[in-house]
């Protein structure tokens, strides 16, 4: 799982609605990969991220050199675009946890996928 | 280019190379004859069948033709796998030899008729020798190694006409189909080349295969140009949806770099696969609810090279921890039928669909349901629909078609009897 990927992930335990976001992140195995290196596409996802949990994530995960917020310009700052790519692409989450803020319920990562899937008394429907 | 049901006739320079790179058909030929149907009400069989062996005898030239263009692809390809091979990282591919796949229920077949012969490469003699010396220097998947080399050793090794061994199939199907069998046509031409030509028929291995097929539309003949279907992709490990649906699926999707692309219901991860081998720059994510569908997948990734393009996940379709308007596009082939149970309502996964993409964009859904479920969403641009379990009257179909961007696969797509993954 890539922070990118979590950085969308939100919990749908009953009655938690928009407080099961962002999910606590705590990791037991992690691995950096690189990822070939595309400015445009990193350009296109920056006004999507949610740099809250962006950087809870960065920080748990002891991230250094993570850009705390976009820069003026950042569509041409290829700097900014490397650490951004290595932050959301490169940095692959393995073994862990995502844990709902608002509930508690906790989700396992495992080979790199995260399992979210509710038993029938936690769903909303 | 000429489209008729179930084949697209088209003219082109391109090498094998090139060709392989065909998404949306499942087998390529090079086509030797194209006629009209033969008029089964009017004539006797004794005159039709004179019409098949004419089909040899009227023509020679069209058949040795393409048989040389045949032989010079073949060639022309193999030279190039040198070239590329030495600079190329060497992949591992896996081809399938399993021509047993090419199920009846193939809906494109394409033909190519090359009008001129564009040679690129100086053609060697000995292309035995030069393979047999890059062997070391190359790394391959071994079986595929030997097939290729089979193929021009076939092509190349007959030098004379009057060595080539060959093999006829055939299919019949329209009102000829219900005066002949594929046998009794497939035998009338495999007599009149041997007695033209003085080749040779060899069931078991041959060098040259010839497809005829005759219908209501056209009588074809045509060379097949690849042994293994052009939707056997050398990237996909395991299919689950047919790779020419997915690829056409994702096509119509319009992925542009940064487009984030969900399959809630991935299975082994086909289309999303198809999707990002095509258009790399989308930011994929497959779902699925079960294990051994996501290994599967996982497997399927690792084996293309993509587990850096497709993020997956272990979610429910109707529970999607997704933020609503999220996400741009959906791709999906949602399991229905007796394989698999999803015990859900297509609506409630409809609705969910619809929760999290963002308003007004394409939701490609590939179904098989009775009329009364389907109510596209508004946004709803594009839609499949398989006919044999449904019975739309011809209102509602038309309706749908008008409401959707675009249909890819028009109600006779797959015929009686055949369902979609």
């Amino acid at each position: 799982m890539k922070l990118l990927t979590h950085n969308l992930l939100s919990s749908h335990v009953r009655g938690v609605g928009p407080r099961g976001f962002p999910l606590r992140l705590q990791a037991t195995e992690v691995r950096v990969n690189p990822v070939e290196f595309n400015p445009d596409f990193v350009a296109r996802m920056i006004p999507k991220v949610e740099w809250a949990a962006l950087l809870e994530a960065a920080d748990t995960l002891n991230l250094a050199e993570v850009p705390r917020e976009p820069t003026e310009g950042y569509e041409h700052d290829e700097d900014f675009l490397r650490k951004m790519h290595h932050v959301l692409l490169e940095v692959e989450v393995l073994e862990g946890t995502l844990q709902c803020p608002e509930s508690g319920r906790l989700f396992p990562i495992s080979r790199g996928i995260p399992n979210m899937l509710l038993n029938d008394e936690e769903t909303e429907t | 280019v000429e489209y008729v049901s179930g084949k697209v006739l088209f003219t082109t320079y391109s090498d094998l190379n090139m060709l392989k790179k065909l998404k949306s058909a499942e087998r390529l030929f090079l086509l030797i004859k194209k006629l009209l149907p033969f008029t089964a009400a009017s004539l006797s069989k004794g005159k039709i069948l004179n019409e098949v062996q004419q089909l040899v005898h009227n023509d020679p030239r069209s058949w040795l033709d393409a048989v040389s263009i045949w032989r010079n692809l073949l060639k022309l390809d193999v030279n190039r796998e040198e070239f590329s091979q030495r600079d190329a990282n060497p992949l591992k591919r896996k081809m399938r030899e399993n021509e047993g796949v090419i199920a009846k229920k193939l809906k494109t077949e394409e033909m190519q008729k090359i009008e001129e012969n564009h040679k690129e490469y100086q053609l060697e003699e000995q292309t035995e020798d030069t393979l047999e010396q890059r062997e070391s220097t190359m790394r391959r998947d071994k079986l595929e190694k030997e097939e290729i080399q089979k193929e021009v050793e076939k092509a190349a090794g007959a030098h004379s006409q009057e060595d080539l061994t060959f093999r006829v199939s055939c299919r019949c199907s329209g009102a000829i189909g219900k005066v002949f069998t594929a046998q009794e046509v497939g035998r009338i031409i495999g007599i009149a080349l041997m007695k033209q030509f003085g080749w040779k028929a060899d069931l078991r291995n041959p060098n040259l295969e010839i497809y005829v097929h005759l219908n209501d539309i056209y009588t074809v003949a045509g060379i097949p140009l690849f042994r293994v279907p052009l939707a056997s992709r050398t990237y996909i490990k395991t299919a689950g949806l047919r790779s020419t649906i997915a690829w056409a699926m994702a096509s119509l999707a319009e992925i542009k770099v940064g487009t984030f692309v969900l399959d809630p219901m991935c299975g082994l991860g086909t289309i999303l696969l198809e999707a990002a081998k095509e258009w790399p720059d989308g930011y994929y994510v497959g779902a699925d609810v079960s294990d051994s569908q996501l290994l599967g997948a996982w497997d399927n990734l690792k084996a293309a090279g993509l587990n850096d393009k497709i993020e997956l996940l272990k979610v429910s379709v109707i529970e999607l921890p997704l933020p609503s308007e999220s996400v741009d596009i959906i791709i999906s082939d949602i399991p229905f039928g007796k394989k698999f149970k999803i015990g859900k309502d297509i609506k409630t996964i409809l609705q969910e669909m619809e929760r999290i993409a963002l308003r007004r964009l394409p939701l490609t859904l590939i179904l098989s349901l009775p009329e009364r479920f389907i109510r596209p969403p508004p946004h709803a641009l594009a839609v499949f629909a398989h006919s044999v379990h449904c019975r739309y009257s011809s209102v509602g179909w038309q309706t749908m078609k008008e409401q959707a961007h675009g249909v890819i696969a028009d109600r006779d797509w797959y015929g009686a009897g055949n369902k979609i993954g």
